[in-house]
């Protein structure tokens, strides 16, 4: 039974009769309903406890303002702290409150009522503070109540982002966006007009006026009609611009798209221009008790009476300091609402208002200054201003009315300033930033007729303004109160965070005087609801107890999101398999076909790391793949290398640049490996430069530097040498390679059928060729990184799965096996090869690495050289690559650091790599340590949690020392 | 699939990347279309296609059928040294997706501004499309879309999860 639904009028479907539960009761309400609107005309009045001292809370607001009611959707809605004003009623909602338990009635919670005098603002802060905040956290957070983030995703569905470009993009789609929207639209602008209602109107849908004479929602559904038609104009209504960024770069939230799988939108929208349209917030007054259930924003029970048809109590008393409560109070009493009295603080109460309820008493010049009741108001008590006789008014509602900020939040966040506005009692946008402009109520236009005026005016953006239309609405007039000094009780200044008065004096007598620290102190302004109706009482509250001007005190930033934004609309697509990105090669399917164990290893490439056979465990698999290379012949895929083209009549000046080795004088045909130095003089990266002519080279660099590199090459280019003719073309995805390892290697090679000799004479280590393998149009380069004779077969990606399956196919009669990244790093270990992000760990240079060779005498310069130049020589001690024998034989992590007999010493350097050797069928170490060079042969520790390793000091070359093999 | 929108995996395209200044490369490769007037717009001449995409730098598009005769008249390997001509024919993925709601299923993965006031049939831009660098031209009722082929597996794992 709907006790409290109006028997006619508002903008609900009464024909359409939803079925809802809240705290575990069914009720009934009607399509268009809110769940706010539907619990108030079931006479539901007690619907939430507050956050720190649980008091009884009832609904305050209608829209996104709504300080009190969060509540938590259950089933497929599944979400925690929504509004209740902004739950858009469906059939089979369930939802219960948050803050309270066992239910809002009888709450264990309330108890913190008996020791409220002794938990003010700061009051965590001073006393959980041994041994450690983190302690006590958890159960603090759960008995503030407020909801937990659901625990499943939703069933089905998924979220969505997109990207957006308009010459306008409107925030509200109220009388100033709707005009400003015509405006734009008929002159051809591309227009994206977003609101945040589930219809357009804004205040419009709340109040009884007229424009044109005719009922202002006729106004708003013509024009609607018509932008409708504008192929140029997107409408978008539940939907929320909640983040306003550098370049009017826009965030919308849209919460229920017409798509029948996309939960919600997130809209990323470049616009030319901004127009914020975005209303005004009615504030709250400050007074004793001002939170009890029945105490409500004039506004909103405007709301709910003419939208929704409910009336929210019986006889009501209304508490304001302007005019527009006036047009409240005559709506109220057109809905059979008796009105006890219009208390109005101010000492003159304009005609023009009181023409709206021409026989209502109005006390003016008096104050309420404490409520009375339980759970739900059931008085009031009032006095004059100046002091005297004090009256108690009996009452089941009181409606309140401290004037209207302007929403302002997205004009801040876009950085434009706001200027304190004397007449209106408020901050108004003031000089724009970036191009955004404000309009309507949200620059402080709080009339209908200048609404419509300044809307038109800013769509039209000094083009043709469209007529304006006649419109009726009493003329606005403000004298601020930003608390009654006489107040008894707990007089709330924000009802979210549960902050009074007595929470801000005290901040100010501790010191935190500026407002920024008040918020941080006392939490006032935080939370869901960001201190919409409250935060100016703060900020008169400051002025006052400091003696300031409210301008001299201030605002604290506005910050996105505007009203809450679910993750699951930022993330968008962007879960699961995409959460990160990931890169194949053409063989990952047959990788995966043959069991490969597949991670990303470097640039986001997803490589197998190793082939394990069934039975075979990771070391097992990793050991035999080993065995096959050393022994017989293994095959992997390189082709993720970073791999770049070079052409130009300067491409050798600039490698020899580039490189700390000379590169110039290597011959067509021919290979150099060489090292990359930052311009510190550390190795920034190595690689292979192949010269195909005297003006085009391939040149090599790591995968996972592939595109740093790119940079690094480009930037020295265009910055230091813009004369150079030099162009570079990434080819990475352009020569996939096969690489064929191993003592049986030429074999294998010979058996695939090529017509280029591979013998050792014609095409030695570090040589190259064009021509065919196995019919494939190839390139075949002498270069190794597992230490055995190797032949990287270069092809385009479209032949690679061709070739690495012949090659398998081929090379099974030589016990060929496909190897990982896994037996790579062994095998490279083993041979003392460094790797970037094992021995090249950042600080390191060449000769560290015992690679002084590649530091050319010859050049005069060369990038990096005159940084090693100055570090050596102020120097002594530097970390020097050595290999690493653990003694006993066992596996040392990476990254084990090395200190002085073991002892609880600073580090004398770190163990880089550790692998187990098939062929020394041990552990087998590479390490940087202080003077490695010179310490061969000693013992030096490894120091671990669970104790101190000795290992011994060796070359870093374990195996080939020579090089035989590679060159075989 | 919730869009009205068609998505293929085309098969990859004869690709050329020219660099270097215009007329010396006009004078080099004859046989191309003509070069477009302004950066970011692309002609047409036959089956192939002629981008300009950077400063100094263009991208000839055929069908790879023709791959050997484009090798056989830029000859990269012979081009004077005051231009590049690369064969890239295998380092794009092209994605072509058409349909009425081409423009939607665009705008969920391309931050570029694709209406056609401002990117005209003649248009072609590098941008970015799932967080990889793409690039986007018209084709007949929608918009080719290529990535660097590694990205491939992703963009169409994007794309599905898009049009779900």
């Amino acid at each position: 039974m709907q006790v409290d639904r109006l028997g006619g009028g508002g903008l609900i479907d009464r024909t359409k009769t939803l079925n809802f539960t809240f705290n575990g009761r069914p009720y009934r309400g009607f399509e268009g309903d809110t769940l706010a609107s539907a619990l108030l005309a079931n006479g539901v009045r007690l619907t939430a406890r507050s956050f720190k001292y649980h008091r009884p809370r009832g609904i305050v607001g209608s829209g996104v303002e709504e300080p009190s009611t969060l509540v938590e959707l259950m089933g497929e809605d599944a979400s925690g702290n929504r509004p209740v004003t902004t739950v858009p009623l469906r059939e089979g909602l369930v939802a219960k409150s948050v803050n309270c338990w066992p239910s809002p009635e009888f709450d264990i919670g309330a108890v913190n009522q008996l020791f409220a005098r002794f938990i003010p603002a700061g009051f965590y802060y001073k006393t959980f503070k041994w041994p450690n905040w983190h302690l006590y956290e958890p159960s603090i957070r759960k008995a503030a109540g407020l909801a937990g983030a659901p625990v499943e995703a939703p069933k089905s569905g998924h979220f969505e982002n997109r990207y957006a470009h308009c010459d306008l993009l409107i925030a509200g789609a109220g009388p100033a966006g709707l005009m400003a929207a015509l405006a734009a639209g008929r002159a051809g602008q591309r227009v994206m007009l977003i609101d945040e209602g589930m219809q357009a109107g804004g205040s419009l849908l709340n109040r009884n006026l007229t424009i044109e004479g005719k009922p202002a929602m006729d106004w708003v559904a013509t024009t609607v009609c018509e932008l409708d038609a504008m192929p140029n104009v997107t409408q978008l209504q539940n939907a929320t611009v909640w983040g306003y960024r550098e370049h009017n770069f826009v965030m919308v939230n849209e919460r229920a798209p017409e798509h029948p799988s996309i939960l919600e939108r997130n809209w990323r929208v470049r616009a030319a221009r901004v127009l914020c349209s975005t209303g005004a917030i009615e504030r709250t007054l400050v007074f004793g008790n001002n939170d009890r259930p029945g105490v409500m924003l004039a506004s909103a029970i405007q709301a709910y009476v003419n939208r929704y048809a409910v009336r929210p109590g019986k006889r009501a008393v209304i508490f304001t300091n302007n005019n527009s409560a006036y047009g409240v109070a005559a709506d109220m009493a057109a809905a059979g609402i008796d009105i006890a009295a219009i208390i109005d603080s101010r000492e003159t109460v304009p005609d023009a208002a009181r023409a709206a309820v021409p026989k209502q008493e109005i006390l003016s010049g008096h104050v309420v200054y404490s409520t009375h009741g339980g759970r739900l108001v059931k008085a009031v008590s009032v006095m004059p201003s100046n002091g005297g006789a004090t009256r108690r008014i009996a009452c089941d509602l009181l409606a309140v009315s401290g004037g209207w900020n302007p929403a302002v939040h997205l004009w801040s966040q876009s950085r434009g300033t706001l200027a304190y506005d004397e007449a209106l009692s408020t901050f108004r946008p003031d000089t724009p930033v970036q191009n955004a402009i404000s309009a309507g109520a949200a620059n402080g236009d709080l009339t209908l007729a200048d609404a419509l005026r300044s809307g038109a005016e800013a769509g039209a953006g000094g083009g043709k303004t469209p007529e304006i239309p006649a419109s009726d609405d009493l003329p606005y007039a403000v004298e601020p109160i930003w608390r009654v000094e006489q107040a008894r009780g707990k007089a709330f200044l924000d009802m979210q965070n549960d902050v009074s008065v007595d929470d801000v004096h005290l901040a100010l007598r501790e010191g935190y005087d500026n407002v920024e620290h008040v918020k941080r102190y006392t939490t006032g302004g935080m939370g869901i609801d960001q201190g919409k109706v409250g935060n100016i009482n703060i900020i008169g509250t400051v002025a006052i107890q400091k003696g300031l001007p409210l301008d001299e005190v201030g605002t604290t930033t506005f910050r996105a999101p505007y009203t809450p934004v679910s993750f699951g609309a930022i993330g968008g697509i962007r879960e699961g398999s995409v959460s990160l990105p990931y890169r194949h090669t053409p063989i990952t399917a047959w990788n995966l076909a043959n069991g490969a164990f597949m991670y990303e290893s470097g640039a986001r490439w997803r490589r197998p790391g190793y082939f394990p056979r069934t039975g075979e465990g990771f070391q097992d698999a990793v050991n035999r793949e080993c065995r096959a290379v050393r022994n017989d012949v293994g095959v992997y895929d390189g082709s993720p290398l970073g791999t770049f083209e070079l052409k130009g009549r300067d491409v050798d000046k600039f490698l020899d640049h580039l490189y700390t080795n000379i590169m110039s004088t290597l011959k067509p045909g021919r290979a150099r490996y060489g090292l990359m130095l930052s311009d510190d003089g550390l190795v920034a990266d190595d690689g292979v430069a192949l010269r195909l002519s005297k003006d085009r080279w391939i040149i090599s660099t790591s995968t996972g530097h592939a595109d740093a590199m790119n940079a690094h090459m480009e930037e020295i280019l265009q910055t230091e040498f813009p004369d150079y003719n030099v162009f570079i073309t990434t080819v990475t995805s352009q020569w996939n390679n096969v690489t064929i390892c191993g003592p049986k290697a030429r074999e294998v090679m010979e058996a695939l059928g090529t017509a280029i000799d591979i013998s050792p004479e014609t095409l030695p280590f570090m040589a190259f060729a064009d021509g065919h393998v196995a019919g494939i149009p190839a390139r075949i380069v002498r270069v190794s990184f597992t230490g055995e004779l190797s032949f990287e077969v270069n092809v385009a990606p479209r032949d690679l799965l061709a070739l690495w399956e012949m090659t398998l196919e081929v090379g099974a009669p030589f016990g060929i096996a496909p190897i990982g990244s896994e037996a790579n790093h062994v095998l490279r270990v083993e041979k003392g090869f460094l790797s970037l992000g094992h021995e090249v760990d950042g600080p390191i240079d060449p000769y560290d690495l015992g690679l002084g060779w590649a530091m050319s005498k010859k050049k005069a310069d060369y990038f990096g050289k005159r940084s090693v130049a100055l570090r050596r020589d102020g120097t002594t001690n530097r970390r020097e690559l050595v290999g690493v024998i653990p003694e006993p034989d066992r596996m040392i992590p990476e990254g084990a650091p090395l200190t002085p007999g073991g002892e609880r010493k600073a580090t004398e350097g770190f163990v880089t790599a550790c692998v187990y050797s098939t062929v020394h069928d041990r552990w087998v170490g590479l390490a940087l340590l202080e003077n490695g060079h010179s310490r061969h042969g000693e013992t030096v520790h490894v120091r671990l949690n669970e104790g101190v390793i000795p290992a011994r000091v060796t070359p870093p070359i374990h195996y080939d020392p020579e090089g035989e093999r590679l060159r075989s | 699939m919730t869009y009205d929108a068609k998505i293929d995996r085309l098969p990859i395209f004869a690709l050329f990347d020219l660099k270097g200044p215009q007329e010396a490369l006009s004078k080099w490769a004859k046989d191309t279309p003509a070069f477009p007037k302004g950066p970011n717009k692309l002609t047409h001449k036959a089956s192939a296609t002629l981008c300009h995409i950077g400063p100094r730098r263009w991208l000839l598009r055929d069908d790879l059928e023709n791959e050997a005769t484009w090798s056989a008249s830029l000859n990269p390997e012979e081009a004077p040294a005051d231009i590049s001509i690369v064969r890239v024919s295998d380092t794009q993925t092209f994605f072509r997706i058409t349909g009425p709601d081409a423009s939607e299923v665009m705008s969920i993965g391309c931050t570029l501004d694709l209406h056609p006031a401002v990117f005209a049939d003649d248009a072609v831009s590098y941008t970015e499309f799932f967080g990889c660098k793409a690039l986007v031209l018209r084709c007949e009722h929608g918009f080719d879309c290529a990535v660097e082929q590694s990205f491939g597996n992703m963009i169409k794992d994007f794309l599905n999860r898009a049009t779900a």
